[in-house]
């Protein structure tokens, strides 16, 4: 293989190229109306004109009749009364995110507390006795006198003794219950034990081993969700999208665990607060900082070391965190003989910081933010950089007992950097994409059967598709994208009897397109017809789109539910990208004329039992995915010149379908899960494959989890994981030619061949070295791919080095036998 | 994108882990042999060529059968001549006389085994490499060539490298997307192909004007060639009637160099 040759530079000119409009489509339900927007020189209308006509002549009445339905199920009866208020860590004064509070004498009727640590219950006079659990925390009673009045209780949980090692992955006793599908709910603090690659902790490999969850390759921190692709994840942290989840080309995440609080994966399922992404949230919150007391927190790892800092701004009323990681593997390649080896930068960081402070009993108010950077070059020749940064502003407020408001302004913004300087040539490429957020949300907690949530998301998407500056070149720069994305959604929790409990709701998703770069109209063939014009505050177009979402849970008995739901999800920015591995200079690239938002539409169907007082939990979840409007790219298409993008692209349709088996234990010495998807994904694009239906990539027909921890004793605490999944359905040839006196690959299907089978086993130990009052170390080791299986990364085809006659395919297997030492220390 | 396989994954493999390769078996399908059309108009005296063939197995050897007894015509549609192309030697069809002349536009037919294959092609103004030398590039000495790209967009280049006589396997292209109309000075780099010059080399540069859709099935066969596509697939031809391969109609300019 021909290496250290090559270098990527002009061609990188990334274009987040957009275009133009003619026809707007408005989906609902299973009618699709088409709308022509024809522009004219009187096209003057703004965009709110054109969403408030469109939503006034098609929408509003159906919304009043949601909005009218959701009222309707409040009943109304005798004197009643609200316990309110905020539950948190005693320890640390976190507030911690889904509580749950039960009442003892009927425990069909509870509460559990939402993101911020807030709940409220509305019950007829009387006394009640309540008992509040959280996972890792010691199950608390609690009496209280609603007789005259509504009871504001602020109430603290206290740590569990024991060492905190179990993995306990979703709320006990709750689950069952909920209406709510396809849910998992991680404990940052409870997945400590596992073992990982580098010893990193990363969240978002943590996260494939769960059902319906797929990595995206040896050592990926990406992920797929049922079939769907890894850019239709859509990866929240305090509500900002991070728009490049990872570093080194994909093999950790962005996120540092120790600035962690909660992550949430909802595949496919996501409430009506969440959407713009078709397969998948994964919400990630970061920790407020103890308001408590000042502590110090980090970790010596083989390729980067961290340390946060937390206290509090004023006890007990606020808090801040502020946590940093770098890598230093190129510190090690400064030792190497070789040249181009040790001039070569190649290293990331990350910063997370967080502060919140309490205005009043009913106000607290957030700022966070995280920035983060890779870089990678080669001493002034050549370099590229990239990195996401984030920032949201927060104000919780509770308005009354049972009304809870958050108002989020966010920011968003992921970009790179390209420069080259080598004989004459020197250029520098910049791309960007910029989102700013408002958000309002609030809850109403109305009585005990109703819980209902409503808000609105308004995003300013910006892309800049790529500017390139240098001399010996033409400057060249293209006018930046710009759009508008906005949702308005209600739904309401509704638990009409003790057995049955209905999630329902709405999403109403809008996507405006501004003018101000080149628009196109193409032929039947793809080919550009015409370059439409539009000056840049003109509305090309815009899409409306109604996704409802509906779930629902019945309990069969005390120990067994049954589940159901459906959900609609779009997407109208979209990841377009033609590579094997996650490059930094994929293109987001956004809906327009041309491009249209993808939706899909999920079905699932669930039963679930748990065994032995919870200690065991089982259950099983088939899934039916029917997706619209994928988008991929022409075979052969140049992804790297400037011509416009549109005529490469061509548009399909998916599906996806599943059985998912999961058996978890979630007390005792052993602790751990079994998780096993059977499952199927394909893609049917005209223009493709001969237009027939062919196995997406991440089609993986078996997919087996296994994760164990345990508790040896006091000091040490054991781990291990197994994962066996098939191979990626890929395109190998089926024949060979020579042209140009050299040997090429004659390729007949797409993805009709299969990678070999994935398989390998980790294991990991932690010791407990101090723990005392105010100061604890714990030292923990693991392997990665402990057998040395050697998993294939890529095959390649080749002739025969040793007999140019013949040819050869070629595995190249990245990881085996990692082994990897960590030291984490806090006092 | 080439360059981060060419770094990062040796650097992640050399620095921290022990990545490894090795050949393995694969059951591949066969398939359907295919006609390959290898079809050069040239405007010097190398004429009209075409190389017929057949696709082979991925197991069996790399013996390409030649394809003999196609009727194969070259029509220059803006001069109105045509050149009927003689088999010179099995699956080699050859008129050295048959110059092509820039801006003359070329049509291609052959007929074999009762199937029609066709294609169509400018041919571009001729443009001339004025220097080639050996300089440094970011990783490795390369081989540099400059010349005058002529004032209108959309000039597009391929760069066939021949090392002592044969064809490497590199395949080097540009255009003036981004330099347009001026002296170009440039580094050939990001070949795609295995071959690395030793001391002693012969090293021709036959630089060939060609259009864009050219073009895109060199860029597109650099695509397959490196296998690094999530998707790989077929280069875009320019042929019609379902074989693989091009027609090119192009200007060519050479110069040579020796490795030290």
């Amino acid at each position: 293989m021909a290496t250290h040759r090559g270098i990527a530079f002009a061609g990188c000119l990334i274009h987040w190229r957009t275009s133009r409009i003619y026809n707007c489509i408005i989906l609902t339900g299973h009618i699709h109306w088409e709308f022509y927007f024809r522009r004219t020189k009187e096209h003057t209308s703004t965009v709110f004109h054109l969403f408030m006509t469109a939503i006034n002549l098609r929408f509003l009445p159906r919304l009043t009749l949601v909005v009218a339905a959701l009222l309707l199920t409040l009943s109304a009866t005798a004197q009643k009364y609200t316990l309110s208020g905020t539950i948190k860590d005693g320890k640390t004064g976190e507030t911690l995110i889904g509580a749950s509070l039960v009442l003892d004498s009927d425990p069909s009727i509870g509460v559990v507390s939402n993101e911020y640590g807030f709940y409220s219950l509305t019950l007829p006079k009387g006394n009640y006795n309540f008992t509040l659990r959280y996972m890792s925390f010691q199950t608390k009673q609690i009496t209280v006198d609603l007789d005259s009045a509504n009871v504001r209780l602020n109430i603290l949980m206290d740590p569990e003794q024991k060492e905190l090692k179990e993995v306990t992955i979703s709320g006990k006793g709750n689950t069952l219950k909920s209406a709510q599908m396809g849910m998992t709910k991680l404990n940052i603090q409870e997945i400590k034990a596992l073992p990982v690659l580098f010893g990193e902790r990363d969240v978002m490999k943590i996260v494939q081993f769960l059902p319906g969850v797929e990595a995206a390759g040896d050592g990926k921190s990406s992920f797929y969700v049922r079939g769907g692709g890894a850019d239709q994840n859509l990866i929240l942290l305090d509500e900002a999208i991070v728009y490049n989840p990872s570093h080194l080309l994909g093999f950790f995440s962005t996120f540092n665990s120790d600035a962690l609080k909660d992550v949430t994966l909802y595949k496919g399922t996501a409430p009506a607060q969440f959407g713009g992404r078709l397969s998948s949230v994964m919400d990630v919150k970061m920790n407020d900082g103890n308001e408590k007391e000042y502590h110090v927190a980090g970790g010596i790892g083989l390729i980067s070391s961290k340390l946060s800092v937390e206290g509090p701004i004023v006890k007990d009323k606020g808090s801040f965190l502020i946590s940093g990681r770098r890598t230093y593997a190129d510190m090690f390649l400064k030792l190497s003989n070789d040249t181009n080896i040790n001039k070569s930068r190649l290293y990331f960081y990350d910063l997370n910081a967080k502060a919140n402070y309490k205005l009043s009993e009913k106000d607290r108010l957030f700022l966070s933010g995280y920035f983060g950077k890779d870089k990678l070059g080669l001493g002034t020749t050549f370099g590229i950089d990239w990195g996401n940064a984030t920032g949201t502003l927060r104000w919780n407020h509770i308005i009354n007992d049972k009304v809870f408001s958050n108002t989020s302004l966010i920011f968003s913004d992921y970009n790179y950097n390209i420069t080259l300087n080598v004989t004459n040539l020197s250029l520098r490429i910049h791309s960007e994409i910029r989102d700013w957020n408002f958000k309002e949300e609030v809850g109403y907690y109305a009585n005990p059967k109703n819980f209902i949530k409503f808000g609105l998301s308004s995003i300013y998407h910006t892309i800049t598709p790529g500017s390139i500056t240098g001399s010996n070149i033409i400057q060249y720069s293209q006018p930046d994208n710009h759009t508008w994305e906005n949702a308005l959604y209600a739904s309401n929790t509704w638990k009409p009897t003790t057995r049955l409990t209905v999630d329902y709701g709405i999403r109403l998703s809008m996507f405006t397109v501004f003018g101000g770069v080149n628009m196109y109209d193409l032929d039947a063939k793809g080919n550009i017809k015409d370059t439409l014009k539009y000056g840049s505050g003109d509305v090309v177009c815009h899409y409306i789109i109604p996704e409802p979402r509906i779930s629902a849970s019945y309990s069969l008995t005390e120990n067994s539910s049954v589940k159901a739901a459906y959900t609609r999800n779009s997407q109208s920015l979209h990841l377009i990208s033609n590579s094997t591995s996650s490059n930094p200079t994929d293109k987001w690239v956004a809906t327009n004329n041309i491009i249209k938002p993808e939706i899909a539409d999920l079905g699932t169907l669930g039963y679930f039992r748990n065994l032995k007082n919870n200690m065991y939990e089982l259950g099983v979840e088939g899934y039916f995915k029917y997706a619209q409007r994928q988008i991929d790219y022409k075979d052969g298409a140049n992804v790297l010149n400037n011509d416009a993008l549109e005529p490469k692209l061509l548009f399909g349709q998916g599906r996806a379908y599943g059985l998912e088996f999961s058996a978890r234990k979630s007390r005792g010495k052993l602790t751990g899960w079994v998780s096993y998807t059977l499952s199927k994904a394909q893609t049917q694009i005209n223009g493709i494959n001969n237009n027939q239906w062919y196995n997406a990539r991440q089609d993986r027909t078996h997919n087996l989890s296994v994760v164990g921890v345990y508790e040896l004793n006091k000091k040490w605490t054991l781990s291990g994981s197994f994962v066996y999944y098939t191979g990626d359905a890929v395109s190998f040839p089926s024949g060979k030619y020579n042209i140009n006196n050299q040997t090429v690959f004659y390729y007949t299907e797409r993805n009709g061949y299969r990678m070999p089978a994935y398989h390998r086993m980790d294991i990991g130990a932690t010791k407990q070295l101090a723990h005392k009052k105010h100061f604890s170390s714990e030292i923990s080791f693991s392997i990665y791919n402990v057998y040395g299986r050697q998993n294939a990364y890529i095959i390649t085809f080749q002739d025969d080095p040793n007999d140019p006659s013949k040819t050869q395919a070629l595995q190249t297997a990245l990881f085996r036998f990692v082994p990897s030492i960590a030291y984490n220390f806090k006092f | 994108m080439k360059f981060l396989k060419n770094i990062i994954l040796p650097f992640i493999a050399i620095s921290l882990i022990s990545s490894c390769q090795k050949v393995i078996n694969i059951n591949l399908n066969k398939a359907d042999p295919k006609y390959v059309i290898e079809a050069n108009v040239v405007d010097d005296t190398t004429g009209c060529t075409v190389k017929l063939s057949k696709t082979v197995n991925f197991d069996e050897s790399n013996v390409f059968p030649a394809v003999s007894g196609a009727v194969i015509t070259i029509k220059d549609l803006t001069a109105g001549t045509t050149y009927t192309l003689p088999e010179l030697r099995p699956g080699f069809y050859r008129d050295e006389t048959a110059t092509g002349v820039p801006g003359h536009r070329y049509q291609m037919t052959i007929a074999v085994d009762g199937k029609t294959f066709t294609g169509e092609g400018q041919m571009p103004q001729h443009v001339a490499m004025d220097t080639i030398y050996r300089t440094i590039g970011v990783f490795d000495s390369v081989t540099a060539i400059s010349y005058y790209d002529p004032a209108p967009m959309g000039n597009y280049y391929y760069f066939a490298e021949y090392s002592n006589g044969a064809q490497t396997d590199n395949i080097y292209i540009s255009s003036d997307d981004f330099r347009n109309g001026q002296r170009i000075v440039q580094n050939l780099n990001r070949g795609g192909g295995d071959y690395e010059p030793q001391a002693g080399d012969y090293i021709t540069i036959d630089m060939q004007c060609i259009d864009s859709a050219m073009y895109q099935y060199y860029y597109s066969l650099r695509q397959t060639k490196n296998q690094n596509a999530a998707t790989p697939a077929n280069p875009v031809t320019n042929l019609q009637g379902g074989a693989l391969g091009y027609f090119s109609v192009h200007t060519s300019s050479r110069r040579s160099v020796i490795i030290h």
